[in-house]
């Protein structure tokens, strides 16, 4: 049984920093968010807000500081991390050559998700119609909703999405926008990076990320307006 | 339970990509067929040089593919970041390295039979009275090699140069299984089947400490 910290925050970073063969792309950042929270991450280009995501996730490991995730020790616990996560980037994790359906079966199979939940997450995403048409032919917008479906397939404790509306049709960002909604009334986290912004309202609180620091750090803090 | 049914969905995964892909049907088999001719046509028409120098280029045509081959499977885990999907997933690691052995070693079996049956047909020779032997020596060598593909596979994935480090590393690694398999499959062929027993004994040994490896450290390969 792993230990898990009792503690309001689902996510909680102290002096995190990552470099990339010594160029840093986040420096000392510390961030807390409270569970059930929309946080919207904001920045220009290269200010740091994907590796902050997929140091989340646990793709990326820090090169400093420490931190936890929904209670769960950033470095040492990140197999607990990772059951209760998903990051949805515009890398979207997709096999070419495996149909829709394929993909979101293996996923969850290697997930410990039910695979027979994939079919209804494909038809909420809007791709029930090329379910068993290979990922090779579809559309970048295409791909962005099917690696959405998998986060619905999952339904994880904390949501991370990358850019999640780039090359998606006003539709497909409704999609985006109703995942996010649902996530929060269901007491869900999310952290939601985009350098553009997001329907007034989505989020609970919004920060600025800008040349590898985070600025609006405590919940509540309003460091950047929220619409609406 | 939960091994085997994680390993069986990243091998069965792994199959339906190449079924699809074709990479082993369109550029494996060829680049088999053709070393097998080119080592004939360099070696000349001399029938007792050919069958001499058999199990040699048997093995070595064998694993130049296998390289080829294990490219092939990382390719899809490379296309759109999928192995970090499998780094991301609270999968056991060692059920993953196993699928992905299991499925590239489906594929060299495949091969493997192909190219026999070539050696067979442009060199003269025939192992028919010792089948299960060849059998045996082609099936340790094929274990050995998919467990060292999978493994250093998934180490050259994040290099720069991967095409080039990949076989810089695995050929060196290979050559106990090359020696071995060579030297299996002349005993058999010169009739003297039972006398491969060693060499059986240590490709058997090679699979078992690569397997082993793999299990152990192809979860912490994977991280970053």
């Amino acid at each position: 049984m792993a230990i898990r910290y009792i503690s309001p925050a689902a996510v909680r970073l102290r002096g995190v920093s990552r470099a990339f063969d010594l160029v840093p792309a986040m420096s000392r950042v510390d961030l807390e968010v409270d569970a059930g929270e929309v946080v919207l991450i904001r920045g220009p280009n290269g200010a740091g807000k994907s590796t902050l995501l997929r140091i989340v996730a646990t793709a990326l490991s820090p090169t400093a500081g420490t931190g936890q995730v929904l209670g769960f020790d950033l470095l040492s616990q990140r197999e607990e991390i990772r059951r209760r996560t998903e990051l949805v980037s515009h890398r979207t994790r997709l096999y070419e050559d495996l149909t829709a359906l394929e993909n979101l079966r293996f996923a969850a199979t290697i997930h410990g998700a039910d695979p027979c939940r994939a079919g209804a997450a494909l038809e909420r995403m809007g791709l029930a119609r090329v379910s068993r048409e290979t990922v090779r032919g579809f559309s970048q917008g295409m791909r962005q909703r099917l690696a959405l479906a998998r986060a619905v397939l999952r339904g994880p404790e904390l949501l991370l999405l990358d850019e999640p509306y780039a090359g998606l049709d006003p539709e497909a960002r409704e999609l985006v926008d109703d995942l996010v909604t649902a996530a929060r009334s269901e007491g869900r986290t999310v952290l939601l990076v985009t350098h553009g912004g997001a329907r007034p309202g989505l989020a609970t609180r919004s920060v600025l990320m800008r040349g590898g620091r985070l600025h609006a750090l405590a919940p509540g803090e309003p460091a950047l307006a929220v619409p609406g | 339970m939960t091994f085997l049914r994680q390993a069986l969905a990243v091998a069965s995964k792994d199959l339906r990509i190449e079924l699809r892909g074709r990479h082993a049907a369109a550029v494996v088999l060829p680049f088999a067929c053709t070393q097998l001719v080119a080592f004939g046509l360099s070696l000349g028409p001399g029938r007792t040089l050919l069958e001499a120098t058999a199990p040699a280029l048997l093995w070595l045509a064998v694993l130049f593919s296998a390289v080829l081959a294990f490219r092939g499977t990382y390719e899809a885990e490379g296309e759109d970041g999928a192995l970090e999907g499998l780094l991301l997933a609270p999968v056991d690691r060692a059920a993953v390295f196993a699928g992905k052995a299991a499925a590239v070693a489906a594929q060299l079996l495949a091969l493997e039979v192909v190219v026999v049956l070539l050696t067979a047909v442009l060199f003269g020779v025939s192992s028919a009275g010792s089948p299960l032997e060849l059998a045996a020596a082609l099936a340790l060598g094929t274990v050995g090699l998919a467990a060292v593909g999978s493994l250093f596979g998934v180490l050259t994935e994040a290099a720069r140069a991967r095409e080039a480090v990949f076989p810089l590393l695995v050929l060196p690694v290979t050559i106990p299984v090359l020696v071995a398999g060579v030297r299996a499959t002349a005993l058999v062929q010169a009739g003297h089947p039972a006398d491969a027993a060693s060499w059986l004994g240590l490709l058997l040994v090679f699979d078992v400490v690569f397997l082993s490896a793999g299990a152990l450290l192809f979860g912490q390969l994977l991280e970053d």
